[in-house]
C-alpha cells in the first residue's frame, strides 16, 4: 500500500517556483526596458496578428493535443500553460543576454516576445514525450535546462555556422523531439499492465485532443511564417505549409485506414499525422517555389508519420528489448509527430539548398551540403546530450517523482472535489 | 417559462429594432468629416480595429461561455445563456452608450462602438458568473438591461467627468461587474441552499471544458486591454504589459495553489480562474509608461490574491455574509479589478505627474458604489416571484430549461460503465 500514497510536493514546488519568479523580477528590473522606437501601425498590427497565432498554437493547440489519455487531461492542458508562461519569460531573458548587441539593457518589443514564444514551444513539444511520468517540479527543472540549451544552440548556429533566424528556429521540432525522447529514455518505464489501463484512450478525451489538432492545423501556416521578414518568402511559406498540411491530412486518414486489418481509422494517428506536413515544411517552406513539391513533401511526411507510429508500436509490443531504443516510452507520440517529419524537413532543406547552388561552382556543393549536415547533426547532438543530462538529473529521488504505479493519473497532482470513482 | 420568456425576449428585440431605427446610423466618410471632433476613428483604421474587435468577440462568446461550464449538469445553460445575454447585451449596449455620447438627434456607429458594446456585455457576463445556476433566463434578460444601463452611466462618469484612465477597464468592467453580481447574489440568497447543493459540483470533463474558456481568455486578453488604446506606442505597450502580467500570474497561481492544498496538489478551480487575474489587474495601467518588471510584479500579486480569495474568502462570503458566488467572480474579477485600480494610483503617483490620483481613486470608488447600489436594486426586482425562478432543488440543473438527452444523465452517473461499453465492441 505504501506506494499508493503520493509523496507531497508541497515543500518543494511552491518555494522553487516563487524563488524563480522573484529572480525573474530582479533580472527584469535590472536588465530590461521596453522598446520605445515607434513603428508603422500596419507593420505593428501584422506582428501582433502573427504573435497571437503563435500563442494560440502554443497554449490552446499543444495543450489540447496531449489530452488523449483517459486520466491525464487536466495535467496536459494546465501544465502546458504553466510551462509556456515560465518558458517565455526565461527565453526572453536568455535571448537578450546571448544576442551580440547586448549591453547593459535589452529592449523588449513584440517581435522579441514572439520569437521567445516560438522558442518556448520546444519545452511543450518535449513535455509531450514525458507527461504523465513526471511532476511539476521536474517539469520546471526541465524547462530551465531545455530553454537554456535551445537558446545556446540557436546562438551557436547563428554566430558560428551562419544559419539565419528562421532556419535555426525551425530546428525546434528535431531538437525538442530528441530532447524529450532522451529524457523519456532515462526515466523509469511504466508498468506494462497498469500503464495500459490508464494509457488507453477513450472517446471524449479523443475529441478534446481533436480540438487541439484542429487549432494546430488551422494556425500552422502562421507558425512557419512567423519569423520570415521578406514578404515574398513569407507568402511562399504560408502557401507551401497550407498545401502540405492539406495533403498530409488526406494521407494520414487514408493510410490509417490502410494499415488497420479491418480498414478502420485510428483516432490517435489522425491527431498526430495530420500535422506532419506542417512540421516537415518548417525549415524548407521559404525555398519551395511550386505547390506540387510542397504537396509531395506533405504526402511523404504523412506516410512516415503513420509508418513511424505503426512500426514503433510493433517494436514495443513484440520485441521489447532488442535494441536499447525500444525502451523509450513516448507518451504522446512526439517522435512521429515532430521528430521524424522534422528530420524529413531538415534533409529536404539540405537537398534544395544544394540544388540551388549554381552548377558552375561544383566545389561549392560539397561544402554547402557538409555545413548543412553539420548544423542538423549539431542540433540533434545538442538535443540528445542535454536530454541525457536532464534525464539523469530528473532520476534523482530528490524531486519526489510520482511512483510508477501512479503514472498517467491526474489524481497524483490534482485535488479532486469529491472521490471521483469513475472519471 | 413557456410564455414569459418568449414574450419577454421577443418584446425586447422589437424594442431594440425600434430604438435602432430611431437613433442609429452607420458611419460613412461623409458624416465622419461633419462630426465636430472626429480624431479618434478614421475609416482607414477601421480594418485594423476589426482585428481587435474579433479578439474581444471570441473572448465574450467562447471565452466567458466555456469558462462557466464547470458545473456537472449546467453546461448547456452556461454556454447557452451566456450566448443569449451577450447577443442582447451588445445591442442594448450600443444604444445606451450611443445615447450618452450623442451630439445631435442620431449617432453613428463604427467598429469602435462594436468593441465598446462587447465590453458592456462583459459586465453582465461577469455578474452572471456570480448567480450562475440560481436564476432563470427571464431574470437574466432583466439583469442584462438594468446592468448595462448602470454600467454605461458609470463609464460616462469615470471617462467624461472624472477623466480617469481605465483603458482595459479593470474598474469599470471587472470590479463593477463583480460587485454588481455579488450584490444581486446577496439579495437572491437562498437559505434553503445553505449547505452545499448536491448538483453544485464538477466532473472530470466539465472541468476540462472550462479550461477551453480559460485558454481562450488567456490568449486574447492582451487584445482586450489594448482594443481601445490609441494606435501606436500606447497600444503596443498595453499588449506587452498585459502579456507579461498574465505570464507571471500563471506561475504564481500554480505555486500558491500547490502551497495551499493538501499534499501540494493543484486545484483545477484555481488554475481555471486565478491564471487570468493578471490580465484583469493590468487593465487600468496597461497603457501607462511603466517598466516591464512592474507588470510582472502586478501579475504575480494578482495571481496570489486570487488563489487566496478562492481558498479563504469565498467560504467566508458564503457562510458569514450570505452571498453565494458560484464562479468565484469576486476572486477573478472583483479583487484583481480593485488591485488594478490601486496599481494605477501607484503608477500615476510614481511616474505620471500630469494625471490626478484623486480622480483615479474617485473612479474606483464610484465603480464599486454604483455597482453595489445598482446590484441591490436589480436583486430586489429579480426577487419578485414572476420570472419563473427555479426551485431550490432545481438549481444547477439544465433539464429545467433545456431539452436534455436522456443518456447524458446516465453517463454522468455511471461514467465508468459507459467507457467500458463503448470500448468493448472493438475487441
Amino acid at each position: 500500500m505504501g506506494s499508493k500514497y503520493q509523496r507531497s510536493v508541497r515543500g518543494c514546488l511552491p518555494p522553487w517556483i516563487l524563488t524563480l519568479e522573484v529572480i525573474l523580477f530582479l533580472v527584469f528590473f535590472f536588465f530590461t526596458s521596453y522598446d520605445t522606437s515607434s513603428k508603422a501601425q500596419k507593420e505593428f498590427l501584422g506582428t501582433y496578428q502573427g504573435f497571437q497565432d503563435v500563442v494560440i498554437i502554443a497554449a490552446l493547440g499543444l495543450g489540447f493535443l496531449n489530452t488523449s489519455l483517459r486520466r491525464h487531461c487536466w495535467s496536459s492542458v494546465a501544465f502546458n500553460l504553466f510551462l509556456l508562461a515560465l518558458g517565455v519569460q526565461l527565453t526572453l531573458l536568455l535571448d537578450g543576454f546571448l544576442s551580440p548587441t547586448f549591453s547593459r539593457k535589452m529592449s523588449i518589443n513584440l517581435t522579441s516576445i514572439q520569437r521567445a514564444t516560438v522558442s518556448a514551444t520546444s519545452v511543450l513539444i518535449s513535455a509531450g514525450a514525458i507527461l504523465g511520468k513526471v511532476n511539476l517540479v521536474q517539469l520546471v527543472f526541465m524547462t530551465v535546462i531545455e530553454v537554456t540549451a535551445f537558446s545556446t544552440t540557436r546562438m551557436v548556429a547563428k554566430r558560428f555556422l551562419n544559419v539565419d533566424n528562421h532556419v535555426n528556429m525551425m530546428y525546434i521540432h528535431v531538437f525538442a523531439a530528441y530532447f524529450g525522447l532522451t529524457v523519456s529514455c532515462c526515466l523509469p518505464r511504466p508498468l506494462p499492465t497498469r500503464g495500459k489501463e490508464k494509457d488507453q484512450t477513450a472517446t471524449s478525451p479523443s475529441l478534446f485532443a481533436m480540438l487541439g489538432t484542429l487549432f494546430l492545423w488551422m494556425f500552422w501556416p502562421s507558425f512557419n511564417s512567423a519569423l520570415l521578414d521578406i514578404p515574398d518568402e513569407r507568402k511562399k511559406a504560408i502557401f507551401n505549409t497550407y498545401y502540405a498540411l492539406a495533403v498530409s491530412a488526406v494521407t494520414a486518414i487514408s493510410m490509417s485506414a490502410l494499415i488497420h486489418p479491418k480498414g478502420k481509422i485510428n483516432m490517435t494517428h489522425i491527431h498526430n499525422a495530420v500535422l506532419a506536413g506542417g512540421v516537415a515544411m518548417g525549415i524548407p517552406c521559404y525555398l519551395i517555389h511550386s505547390p506540387w513539391l510542397a504537396m509531395v513533401l506533405g504526402f511523404i511526411a504523412g506516410l512516415i508519420s503513420i509508418g513511424g507510429a505503426k512500426i514503433l508500436l510493433m517494436c514495443l509490443q513484440h520485441k521489447p528489448d532488442v535494441f536499447g531504443i525500444c525502451n523509450i516510452y513516448d507518451t504522446y507520440g512526439v517522435h512521429y509527430t515532430f521528430g521524424l517529419p522534422g528530420l524529413l524537413g531538415g534533409i529536404t532543406d539540405i537537398v534544395l539548398k544544394a540544388l540551388q547552388v549554381k552548377w558552375t561552382e561544383v566545389s561549392m556543393i560539397g561544402y554547402q551540403i557538409l555545413t548543412d549536415l553539420g548544423v542538423l547533426s549539431f542540433v540533434i547532438v545538442m538535443g540528445v546530450a542535454f536530454g541525457l543530462l536532464t534525464g539523469f538529473l530528473l532520476n534523482l529521488n530528490w524531486w519526489k517523482p510520482p511512483s510508477v504505479t501512479n503514472y498517467f493519473n491526474d489524481q497524483t497532482f490534482w485535488k479532486f472535489p469529491h472521490l471521483a470513482a469513475g472519471y | 417559462m413557456r410564455f414569459t420568456f418568449p414574450l419577454m425576449a421577443t418584446g425586447l428585440e422589437v424594442a431594440m429594432i425600434v430604438l435602432f431605427a430611431t437613433f442609429v446610423q452607420y458611419e460613412t466618410d461623409q458624416n465622419l468629416s461633419q462630426k465636430p471632433n472626429s480624431t479618434s476613428v478614421d475609416l482607414d483604421t477601421s480594418g485594423d480595429l476589426y482585428l481587435f474587435f474579433r479578439d474581444v468577440h471570441i473572448m465574450v462568446f467562447a471565452g466567458f461561455g466555456f469558462l462557466m461550464t464547470f458545473l456537472r449538469k449546467y453546461g448547456f445553460s452556461s454556454v447557452g445563456i451566456n450566448f443569449l445575454i451577450a447577443a442582447l447585451g451588445l445591442q442594448w449596449g450600443t444604444i445606451v452608450q450611443g445615447i450618452l455620447h450623442m451630439h445631435g438627434k442620431k449617432f453613428h456607429i463604427g467598429i469602435k462602438n462594436m468593441i465598446n458594446a462587447d465590453f458592456s456585455t462583459t459586465t453582465v457576463l461577469i455578474s452572471f458568473g456570480a448567480v450562475l445556476g440560481k436564476t432563470s433566463p427571464s431574470q437574466m434578460l432583466i439583469m442584462t438591461i438594468l446592468e448595462i444601463a448602470a454600467f454605461a452611466g458609470n463609464e460616462y462618469l469615470v471617462g467624461k467627468i472624472f477623466l480617469a484612465s481605465d483603458i482595459g477597464a479593470s474598474m469599470t468592467i471587472h470590479a463593477f461587474g463583480a460587485y454588481f453580481g455579488l450584490a444581486v447574489a446577496g439579495v437572491l440568497y437562498r437559505s434553503g441552499l445553505r449547505r452545499r447543493h448536491p448538483k453544485e459540483e464538477s466532473v472530470y470533463h466539465s472541468d476540462l471544458f472550462a479550461m477551453i474558456g480559460t485558454l481562450f481568455l488567456w490568449i486574447f486578453w492582451p487584445s482586450f486591454n489594448s482594443a481601445i488604446a490609441t494606435p501606436g506606442d500606447t497600444q503596443s505597450r498595453a499588449i506587452v504589459n498585459t502579456y507579461f502580467s498574465l505570464a507571471a500570474c500563471v506561475v504564481t497561481a500554480y505555486a500558491c495553489s500547490s502551497l495551499l492544498e493538501q499534499n501540494g496538489k493543484l486545484n483545477i478551480v484555481h488554475i481555471q480562474n486565478a491564471t487570468l487575474a493578471g490580465g484583469v489587474a493590468m487593465g487600468t495601467c496597461a497603457d501607462m509608461k511603466i517598466p516591464p518588471y512592474f507588470s510582472l510584479i502586478l501579475g504575480s500579486i494578482a495571481g496570489i490574491i486570487s488563489v487566496l480569495g478562492f481558498k479563504f474568502l469565498t467560504p467566508f462570503f458564503t457562510t458569514k455574509l450570505r452571498i453565494h458566488d458560484t464562479c468565484g467572480v469576486h476572486n477573478l474579477h472583483g479583487l484583481p479589478g480593485v488591485i488594478g485600480g490601486l496599481a494605477s494610483i501607484v503608477a500615476i503617483a510614481m511616474e505620471i505627474p500630469t494625471m490626478s490620483t484623486a480622480m483615479q481613486a474617485a473612479a474606483l470608488g464610484s465603480s464599486i458604489g454604483i455597482a453595489i447600489v445598482g446590484g441591490l436594486i436589480t436583486g430586489l426586482i429579480l426577487k419578485i416571484p414572476i420570472w419563473g425562478q427555479p426551485s431550490d432543488e432545481n438549481c444547477y440543473e439544465d433539464s429545467v430549461y433545456w431539452e436534455v438527452p436522456k443518456r447524458i444523465e446516465h453517463d454522468s452517473l455511471f461514467p465508468e460503465h459507459r467507457s467500458h461499453n463503448q470500448l468493448e465492441p472493438e475487441a
